[in-house]
């Protein structure tokens, strides 16, 4: 994963307001910035973002033809990548292409890391200026780069520009090397999900490699009972852990003491299958001493987005829909999520299993119907388009079931033959329609270009495109992961722990599982 | 000597022991230092810092661990599940053997010291225990029959049948019906402490070695828990079919045979 620079905007001042206070005595203030990006011709503010939240910031204002550098701060953990060089890049760059002749900064004369930067960056010390810094009494020396006019500052600038490029693209997380180990690149997780009826495993390089994806499917086990039977769903996770584990490992090519971190699915869930996977990775933390991340399936579902397309970033609406979740999320940063709605009865997976359950298609029969459903006319028959009107973001998708069931048996009842294609067509479009209009809108009230959608109806052709076509009219581009990573996995939740762990959040020994759970 | 770290979460108690295993044959084997906490529904929070704390405590550090030995019920089976999987993740983590012990024979092995007849009564909730009977003597203690699930009457009945001699009775399943017990056993009957109706770290150590713990162990994946009974969904369906609902080796689910139509 990389980070990148672009303009700073009002939605991110939360976070640089954090940064800010860790890193200086004498903050500024919300009101400061926001003052500063209301100034918009004479002013040019950038973030370095990342799949992790905003690392860094700084901000120019230009009178005439010179750039004062305003403000520049990297957050602690992600100091000494080069960010520095990379944020100074961009102003630099803007700094030309307006035409400007000079930048010039101040800088406290104790921060000695802060002037070679500057001194890297084409900056000269040109004098002090006497008790500038007003909570310390220090003085501040007064930086100026020589005229951009000249072509030895062209050459510079590329020069940087070339160490900003290495610098985003080298963001990773930075992490301690066991001892001996100088061959291993990146991190390495391994991911543990046992939240619903798969019992999977992962092995993930540096948050975007997927050096293996196990998943035993127990789905032949409950199809019999027309949907999961959690006990079952238990009990085959604790037959089958050890080996799904021992097969991720080997097929990524590494043993347990290479490995950097464990993640595991702590909710939500059925709770008697979390409870094995948690306890089982809480087993191999204690033998391996490394970090346990707990990780909420929902976000592993939202970061299966990033696995498939290292350029999806926040700000973005998410539409997670699977047998067990129906929901819509606005994501304005990794880690910062809203749900804006969700089911209030089935979900639409659930409904999709019922459905085809009534129209005798077995189990789980989602599929079976999307297939029936493409050779059908989705206007055959006219079912409820349950709160498509409703001034919010959730949905209600029992009522639907029930009109198709009560449908097909008063039809029977009348001696009327059914299309099963019609039927699942008619259905079908019932349950999209919603989906896609609450989707776009809730992707315009949000003011996003980006969104995702994940879970295992992801799967489902007729609901991608009618939301790729529809949210296309509003400008927004929709990523949907490849199916492998859209129904359950470990390599998603490993994903989402690489940006946990990053975070610093791991769990303890003590660590209960959360089958409720939800995203915030 | 080899470190044996062992666990057991089927019971109310959360019970873990951390032993040596000496290799001179004809040696015995030590307890070094044991833990037991009453748990009830809590297993998965208390488990694995119990064990932490113990082998720190014993002044010796997890990567020491050589053999883990997990009790695998019957019992409550997410209990049973939750010391089986924290166990199995252990024992793949320090790449050593994992040994699976009953959990009424490590509740039976408390009686070592005695002679006689002991019988376990484990709480299968629903009306119902999990019995097993034990003969201790001469240091020994033997099993008398297979883990099974059963109503307490008809437990009690076949004892008081098949048993002519004293009978102490241990188990938490007890805690419901020792009355039961009480009444068809009369005179015979000897109801242990509650203290001693759980499994303890030492127990497990002592049923483990028992059984044979310097020879038959198993890979992490090998050991699963004693169910006795199928998920509900199975046995509902084995009624509806009109057969008695059976269990496959460890009382594991699985897809019909082929030609069962259904």
């Amino acid at each position: 994963m990389t980070a990148r620079i672009r303009p700073m905007r009002e939605s991110d001042l939360a976070r640089i307001l954090d940064i800010e206070a860790s890193c200086f005595p004498t903050p500024w203030t919300r009101g400061m910035f926001v003052d500063e990006l209301a100034q918009d011709a004479s002013r040019y503010w950038v973030v370095a973002d990342s799949p992790w939240g905003l690392l860094g910031y700084a901000g120019l204002m230009i009178v005439e033809d010179v750039g004062h550098v305003m403000n520049m701060a990297v957050r602690d953990e992600a100091r000494g990548l080069g960010l520095g060089t990379s944020l100074l890049s961009a102003l630099v760059d803007e700094a030309e292409a307006r035409g400007l002749r000079r930048l010039t900064l101040e800088a406290r004369p104790s921060n000695a890391a802060a002037i070679a930067l500057y001194r890297s960056a084409g900056f000269c010390e040109a004098g002090l200026r006497r008790g500038y810094y007003a909570d310390s009494g220090e003085d501040g020396l007064v930086m100026w780069t020589g005229d951009f006019a000249a072509p030895e500052a062209v050459a510079a600038a590329r020069r940087m520009r070339e160490r900003s490029r290495a610098a985003l693209e080298g963001v990773r997380l930075k992490r301690t090397v066991p001892d001996g180990d100088s061959t291993s690149h990146g991190d390495l997780l391994l991911a543990i999900e046992t939240s619903c009826d798969e019992t999977a495993a992962s092995v993930l390089c540096d948050g975007r490699e997927i050096l293996s994806s196990v998943v035993a499917s127990q789905v032949d086990f409950h199809r019999r009972f027309g949907g999961v039977v959690p006990e079952i769903a238990s009990r085959k996770h604790v037959e089958a852990i050890v080996g799904v584990v021992d097969e991720a490992l080997e097929v990524a090519g590494v043993g347990m003491s290479d490995l950097t971190a464990l993640a595991v699915t702590h909710g939500p869930g059925l709770v008697g299958a979390l409870v094995v996977g948690l306890a089982y990775a809480k087993g191999l933390a204690a033998a391996t001493g490394l970090p346990l991340v707990g990780v909420n399936h929902l976000e592993g579902h939202l970061f299966a987005n990033v696995l498939a397309d290292e350029t999806v970033e926040p700000p973005l609406v998410a539409l997670l829909v699977s047998g067990g979740h129906t929901s819509l999320v606005h994501v304005p940063a990794w880690g910062e999520y809203h749900t804006l709605g969700s089911t209030l009865d089935d979900a639409a997976g659930e409904a999709f299993d019922k459905v085809a359950k009534a129209l005798g298609l077995g189990y789980p029969g989602g599929p079976v119907l999307s297939k029936l459903a493409a050779e059908g006319d989705p206007g055959a028959i006219r079912f409820p388009r349950a709160m498509l009107h409703s001034n919010n973001y959730d949905f209600s998708l029992s009522g639907l079931k029930t009109a198709v069931v009560t449908y097909l048996a008063s039809e029977r009842r009348a001696g009327r033959e059914v299309d099963p294609r019609d039927l699942a067509a008619s259905f079908q479009a019932a349950v999209i329609d919603v989906q896609v209009a609450k989707s776009v809108r809730a992707a315009k009230a949000c003011g996003v270009t980006t969104f995702c959608l994940g879970g295992g109806v992801a799967a489902n052709a007729a609901l991608r495109e009618a939301l790729r076509v529809a949210l296309a009219e509003e400008g927004v581009r929709l990523s949907v992961p490849p199916l492998a990573l859209c129904t359950d996995n470990a390599a998603m939740i490993a994903a989402a722990a690489h940006f946990r762990l990053w975070r610093g959040e791991t769990i303890g020994l003590s660590a209960d599982a959360f089958p409720d759970l939800g995203l915030s | 000597m080899r470190l044996v770290l062992a666990l057991d979460t089927a019971t109310s108690e959360c019970a873990v022991g951390l032993g040596s295993w000496p290799h001179e044959i004809g040696a015995e084997p030590l307890v070094l230092g044991e833990a037991n906490v009453s748990s009830h529904r809590a297993a998965l929070t208390h488990a694995v810092p119990m064990i932490t704390r113990l082998v720190e405590d014993c002044d010796h550090v997890v990567r020491d661990v050589r053999v883990v030995v997990a009790g695998r019920g019957p019992g409550s089976f997410t209990g049973v599940r939750i010391g089986i999987a924290t166990a199995k993740g252990l024992a793949q983590g320090l790449g050593v053997p994992l040994f699976g012990v009953g959990t009424l024979d490590a509740i039976a092995e408390r009686f070592a010291g005695r002679e006689g007849l002991v019988g376990v009564v484990g709480d299968a909730m629903r009306r119902e225990v999990y019995p097993a009977l034990f003969r201790c003597e001469g240091g020994r203690v033997v099993r008398l029959a297979p883990d099974t699930v059963c109503a307490p009457a008809e437990v009690a009945a076949r004892w008081a049948n098949e048993v002519r001699e004293p009978l102490l009775l241990a188990g938490e399943g007890l805690l419901k019906y020792a009355d039961v017990f009480i009444a068809v056993l009369g005179e015979r009957a000897e109801v242990a402490p509650p203290a001693m109706w759980t499994p303890t770290g030492a127990s497990l150590l002592g049923a483990a070695w028992r059984a044979g713990g310097t020879a038959a162990e198993g890979g992490a994946g090998m050991v699963l828990p004693i169910y006795t009974r199928l998920s509900d969904a199975e046995e509902n369906e084995a009624v509806s079919d009109g057969r008695a609902a059976g269990l496959t080796g460890s009382g594991v689910a699985g897809p019909r045979a082929e030609g069962d139509s259904r």
